[in-house]
């Protein structure tokens, strides 16, 4: 693998040449076609993994799986007010919160062996995205950061990482630096904020504006070769490519008709979900959309039937409409969360439910991944995990292996320390098919 | 103000402002304490035989100065008038003129709410305004920060009264009380706890039962008068239906009284969790209070006590050693010097085990001889010398801590990038009015009682009552006098109560930081450069992302500054005559220098090239540049 130029972990190298070549050679900006040929050629084909891309919806503050992909119908007191409903598939539940999803459950892998060593939110959801536990003397790169630099961009334009709702910390670039940064999406309605220039500005001034800056930006790298100091210079180029694509309707989910709008649903979860899928179509290579408040250590009952009527719909939605469009085979779709919740219900908390990291659910679909299928058992309270377990670094060593990455590569820091996308984790090999 | 007048605005700016005393504090034992300090580092330079850096000069000083003491760049008339005059005491005068402008405390709010997570809403019908309010009138009375520990630590009763609004602290984390103490125990301690909330910390010395014992002072978060309102409560609840009016008045007295309300002081005994898999103890005992370090305070199981976090409080102030003094005096080093003595800040070592054992020792003995006073303590910082050292291009020598080897050059913050680009485009932010607190009482959405009754009145009233069969009588009143809006008086009266509660800024007002709504809405310039959602103790990030670069390019910076031909900033340029001038006075506002050879020649073809346009050219390029982004 290490003789072919073509597979190295910097990407940007391989893309700045295309895009010269482009443009010296070709005269024109690499369009919508171009985008599928460079996935062509990009270092993907490691023979296990299908998926090119990955949508990673994140329920932050902790999604209770009791409440939803682990129910335990026969246990009265530990599901409180939530009751179990049947699925599409004969032997998987869900909480009755989920009736959408419920349909689609052919196409998706439960893991209920999910297991975390952090308890805390800050923690747990940054060992979740970054395989590594928070330490005050290092960034690790997130998730989408990992693929991006391992897997390279596949449009050479749109960012390889978009993060929709999400915050800054936990899509950071972490050592590898801002351009492996997601670009972030505050609102999906509005798409990639301020990606067009202003009406008042004409094309010439725009450009003189930037070569300005250019200059006195150089001058000030001059003056203090600081890594996040010429982390703003390259980001002024890849700002403006990304302005002159022909693909930055990717970011206008106004392009989508009513129709498909509707059918995933309203909020900026579920439209969120939607903008996911077109960036995807559009060859970004790591989308990821949170949903919070899944804290729900106050009325878990009533938190948990909120944050589900945003998932609900939207999720089903998601893997309906991928399939529809051809993309749910290369593309996995993973629902993680930092932990679950407890078997206890707080009746002084008025039903309230606490942390509970030793055992939780997520899910994995598409990209190669088999449907209908459970993987993992916890105890007959969701306490404990009795089979399959699944540790944090397993479940991202899973998602690499999924696309076909070298999920044990070792990196070095700048500090000079070794790092890989999963730490230690093993991929769970059987969940594909 | 016109350019034409800076000089002569710049001179009211500063008048009667030098010589005389910060606040109350003597300004010899500041000055006295700053040459500690820089004795100190002089003798470090000694030991290791380097050569002390060199001061940085006025521009740099200006710039540094403002962005550090209060957050924003200055405006053109105080960046011009300090570079103009002549005068050996000036850094001396700036720095006694900064720490006297409303900026301080607008500056220092934003790190208060990052760091005890000052968030505007819950989820839920219930709010946090009253405790926002507070800790924003705590920073803007420069409370000292022993106080102001006490009173979120010790809080207890209505969330409403301002005698009591620091209930917020708590109120804010319902049903999470666990992570509220994890929280307060690395705010004010640089203790990191929150592995022994589930399990013993490998990496430390905290058991989880030592948690719990420590758990057990702020145990028993009620809310007050819930046991009378419930069963009416319910009886309403289940009706809503058919009785709406009812169910939006029920609304007001259950989420927005009582829900903001913390009763009890923490009862000092707690039940150890199902499952506790020690041996120290078992699932379900109860155990009394004990604190883990330090002097150690107990409270017994077997009593019925009602100060558990009265007590905590105090033995966090008065009881830890040189623990407290020495955590906030790192933090405020850090905040003036741009690295703390050690990183993370949140992660205490004990003076004898940081990198300079002497140094901690001294600051946090000067953060006890002024008495916690925050502002005393950054003014002493402000005015050594080790403040002024000249930027160091390279990266710290020691891992996460300061080198001392002179500033380190860093992104600015996500606030005082905002503030700077409001100063550009409005001029001095500081002179308006703070965000302000509306008690009126809203049913659903309707203001009712206006002017002759508020939250304040209406809270205490509820919470005074003692039986359910007054709660009762209480609430069929209170819906009766809220349930016909023509009934209500309206008129002079509104407005007597709208003015006394101050201005409410929405999302898209050019005031400072803040004064906007808290956390920034997710798509807010401010959150894209990385302010906190204040979910998490100091969670603003400095990472840049290409989605920071499109705004700059394209966003509020083009519509409210550099295409906006009213912008305060263009006022500088009125009566300057040739292109030189112009461009001098646009860099003296943005970058607050004045532009090189090099610089002068390159904008200067600009404005040949372009003509007006140019200047809007010129003025895009300085705002995108890493200049203005980063402090030198």
């Amino acid at each position: 693998m290490s003789n072919n130029p073509f597979l190295k972990s910097d990407e940007p190298t391989r893309r700045r040449f295309m895009a010269t070549a482009a443009g010296t050679f070709l005269g024109v900006h690499l369009g919508p076609v171009a985008g599928p040929m460079v996935a062509a050629a990009a270092p993907l084909k490691v023979p296990e993994g299908k998926a090119k891309h990955v949508i990673y919806l994140f329920m932050a503050g902790g999604m209770s799986h009791l409440d939803t992909f682990d129910p335990k119908p026969k246990k009265k007191e530990v599901m409180g007010k939530t009751t179990a409903i049947a699925s599409n598939v004969d032997d998987v539940m869900v909480g009755h919160y989920l009736p959408e999803t419920a349909k689609v459950m052919d196409k998706v892998c439960v893991i209920n062996s999910m297991n975390s060593t952090q308890g805390a939110h800050e923690q747990g959801s940054y060992i979740m995205h970054t395989s590594y536990g928070l330490r005050g003397t290092i960034k690790h790169p997130s998730l989408g950061s990992w693929v991006t630099k391992l897997g390279g961009r596949i449009h050479p334009e749109l960012p390889g990482f978009v993060a929709i709702d999400s915050s800054p910390e936990l899509t950071g670039g972490g050592f590898f630096g801002a351009k492996y940064a997601a670009a972030p999406i505050g609102s999906p309605d509005e798409g990639l904020k301020d990606s067009h220039r202003g009406t008042e500005v004409s094309e010439e001034d725009f450009k003189r504006r930037l070569s300005l800056a250019d200059k006195l930006n150089r001058q000030f790298h001059g003056r203090y070769p600081n890594a996040d100091v010429k982390a703003y210079e390259e980001l002024y180029r890849e700002a403006v490519a990304l302005m002159n694509s022909e693909d930055l309707k990717a970011f206008d989910i106004r392009k989508e008709s009513g129709a498909t709008r509707r059918m995933y649903g309203d909020g900026r979860f579920a439209q969120g979900c939607l903008l996911a899928r077109r960036l995807v179509e559009h060859g970004v290579r790591f989308v990821e959309v949170q949903l919070g408040g899944w804290d729900t250590h106050y009325d878990n009952f009533t938190g948990v039937e909120g944050r589900c009527k945003q998932f609900d719909r939207a999720y089903a939605a998601l893997l309906t409409d991928l399939e529809k469009c051809g993309k749910l085979k290369d593309t996995l779709v993973v629902v993680a969360t930092e932990f679950g919740r407890t078997p206890e219900i707080k009746e002084e908390h008025n039903g309230g439910r606490d942390h509970h990291p030793s055992a939780f659910s997520c899910l994995l679909a598409g990209g190669g991944v088999k449907g209908g299928v459970k993987h993992g058992l916890t105890d007959s309270s969701g306490r404990k995990v009795k089979s399959g377990a699944v540790t944090v670094q397993d479940f991202n060593a899973t998602i690499a292996y999924g696309l076909g990455l070298p999920y044990d590569k070792v990196l070095m820091s700048p500090t000079r320390r070794p790092f890989s996308i999963a730490d230690e984790g093993k991929p769970v090999k059987e969940l594909f098919g | 103000m016109t350019g034409c007048g800076l000089l002569l605005s710049g001179l009211v700016v500063f008048a009667g402002l030098s010589g005389r005393a910060a606040g109350e504090v003597d300004p010899g034992s500041l000055k006295k304490h700053a040459l500690e300090i820089d004795r100190q580092v002089a003798e470090f330079y000694r030991s290791r035989k380097l050569s002390v850096p060199e001061v940085a000069d006025d521009a740099t000083f200006l710039r540094r100065a403002f962005l550090v003491a209060i957050g924003r760049i200055p405006s053109s008339e105080e960046a011009l008038f300090f570079l103009e005059i002549e005068d050996a005491g000036k850094r001396e005068q700036l720095v006694d003129y900064l720490l006297k402008s409303p900026g301080f405390s607008s500056h220092m709010s934003n790190w208060a709410f990052d760091l005890v997570r000052v968030v505007d809403r819950n989820r839920g019908r219930s709010h946090n305004l009253p405790y926002r309010h507070w800790v924003r009138e705590a920073m803007a009375d420069n409370m000292p920060w022993d106080e102001f520990t006490t009173h979120l630590l010790a809080a207890e009763g209505n969330g409403w009264d301002p005698a009591t609004a620091a209930v917020g602290y708590y109120t804010r984390d319902k049903g999470m009380p666990l992570d509220n103490l994890s929280n307060s125990m690395r705010i004010f301690l640089g203790t990191r706890m929150e592995c022994a909330q589930c399990h013993d910390d490998p990496f430390g010395d905290t058991e989880r039962f030592d948690f719990y014992q420590l758990a057990a002072f702020t145990h028993g978060q009620g809310f007050m008068a819930e046991g009378l309102l419930r069963p009416l409560y319910q009886e309403v609840r289940d009706a809503r239906m058919e009785r709406p009016q009812e169910n939006r008045a029920m609304e007001v007295l259950w989420d927005q009284v009582i829900g903001m309300s913390l009763d009890g002081g923490g009862s000092g005994s707690i039940s150890l969790p199902g499952d506790y898999q020690y041996r120290d103890g078992d699932p379900g005992e109860v155990v009394g209070a004990r604190t883990p370090f330090g002097r150690t305070v107990r409270m017994s199981p077997r009593r019925s006590e009602h100060d558990g976090r009265r007590k905590l409080a105090d033995w966090v102030v008065h009881r830890t050693d040189a623990q407290f003094a020495e955590v906030i005096a790192n933090r405020m080093w850090k905040r003036v010097m741009g690295k703390g003595l050690y990183e993370p800040v949140d992660d205490y070592k004990p003076a004898a085990q940081s990198p300079h054992p002497r140094m901690m020792a001294l600051l946090a003995s000067i953060m006890v001889d002024l008495d916690y006073d925050l502002k005393a303590f950054q003014h002493t910082l402000l005015l050594t010398r080790t403040f002024q050292f000249a930027t160091n291009p390279e990266v710290s020598k020691v891992e996460a801590g300061d080198d001392f080897h002179g500033r380190k050059i860093q992104r600015l913050s996500a606030e005082q990038i905002w503030d700077s680009l409001v100063t550009l485009a409005v001029g001095d932010p500081d002179g308006k009015p703070r965000r302000g607190l509306d008690t009126r009482i809203h049913v659903g959405n309707r203001p009712v009682l206006v002017g002759t009754k508020d939250m304040v009145q209406l809270s205490r009233e509820v919470l005074a009552l003692k039986t359910r069969e007054e709660m009762r009588a209480y609430f069929d009143e209170f819906v009766r006098a809220t349930g016909d809006s023509r009934q209500n008086p309206r008129g002079r009266n509104e407005m007597a109560v709208m003015s006394s509660g101050g201005p409410s800024y929405g999302r898209g007002a050019m005031v400072r930081a803040s004064e906007l709504p808290s956390p920034a809405p997710r798509d807010h310039f401010l959150y894209l450069f990385g302010a906190s959602d204040r979910e998490v103790v100091e969670a603003a990030s400095r990472e840049p992302n290409v989605g920071q670069v499109l705004s700059l390019m394209n966003g509020v910076v083009q519509d409210k500054l550099v295409n906006d031909p009213d912008a305060h900033l263009y006022k500088c340029l009125e009566g300057a005559g040739s292109a030189e001038e112009r461009i001098r006075r646009l860099y003296i506002s943005i970058l607050n220098r004045p532009p090189n050879e090099r610089e002068m020649e390159w904008m200067t073809d600009e404005l040949d090239a372009r003509g007006g346009q140019g200047i809007r050219n010129v003025v895009a390029a300085l705002v995108m540049s890493s200049e203005f982004l980063f402090l030198q």
